[in-house]
């Protein structure tokens, strides 16, 4: 969905990550995990559903 | 006696002005290849190596004043060394091209790859700045100030990167460039402040 920047951040999960607690670490804000979830709707279709390994760009 | 004296007066007179006469076509030929010569990269001279120039000009208009005043044997004699001045010069104009051309194509293959990250980086930035303002807290690491100074620099890089665009436009690559790598390095300083280098 979107295209490679090389400066947008990228995450990779890890085992008991969610997308909310990836967003209360970057962005302080837990509900903020739609931003994450938008930005890599190419590899998520749940956003309850993450893998480790998979790797997610921060917006 | 006299006569004999007056004899050997005329043909010397006539012997030199022979003389002197032979030498028109050398002398003017010589002046002829010096114009020439500098003809051929004089806007270059003018661009590159001003002040060079003026000095080199200066020789030809003596050797072209001698010339004007049918000294042909001044002008034959000193011909050689203001060739050899144009010769010179266009040694030098041609380094001094060179090393401008080389200049300006490392300022152009630089802009070319800073106007590709700047605006990269001003997205990414952007993007971070605008969901961490929408965010009721911060992340750890992040307090308010720290945050309003990233959206200030924000605004500096921006502003920085504009600069830099118009002075590419105006043709000025060099101060573009300058301007460029001043917004990246801003930039830099942002992506570290916001932890978002990937490591």
């Amino acid at each position: 969905m979107s295209t490679e920047n090389p400066y947008a951040q990228y995450y990779v999960v890890k085992q008991g990550d969610t997308l909310s607690k990836l967003a209360e670490e970057f962005y302080g804000d837990k509900m903020l995990y739609t931003k994450i979830f938008e930005a890599n709707k190419d590899v998520l279709q749940d956003p309850n559903k993450i893998k480790p390994g998979q790797r997610l760009r921060i917006p | 006696m006299r006569i004999a004296k007056m004899l050997v007066a005329l043909a010397a007179t006539t012997l030199m002005l022979a003389a002197c006469a032979s030498q028109k076509e050398p002398a003017e030929k010589a002046v002829a290849q010096v114009e020439s010569s500098l003809a051929a990269f004089r806007a270059d001279a003018e661009k590159y190596a001003a002040e060079e120039l003026k000095g080199v000009d200066a020789s030809v208009t003596k050797l072209k004043n001698n010339l004007a005043k049918k000294d042909y044997t001044s002008v034959v004699k000193s011909a050689p060394a203001v060739a050899s001045s144009v010769n010179s010069l266009k040694q030098v104009v041609a380094t001094k091209k060179a090393d401008v051309e080389a200049t300006m194509a490392a300022a152009q293959a630089e802009w070319t790859d800073l106007s590709t990250k700047v605006p990269q980086m001003v997205e990414a930035i952007q993007t971070r700045v605008d969901t961490l303002s929408k965010s009721r807290r911060l992340p750890k690491n992040l307090d308010k100030a720290g945050f309003e100074t990233v959206k200030t620099d924000l605004e500096a890089m921006k502003t920085e990167w504009t600069e830099a665009g118009s002075e590419f436009a105006a043709g000025m690559a060099a101060n573009a460039v300058r301007k460029a790598r001043a917004a990246k390095a801003t930039g830099d300083r942002i992506l570290y402040k916001l932890e978002m280098t990937n490591s």
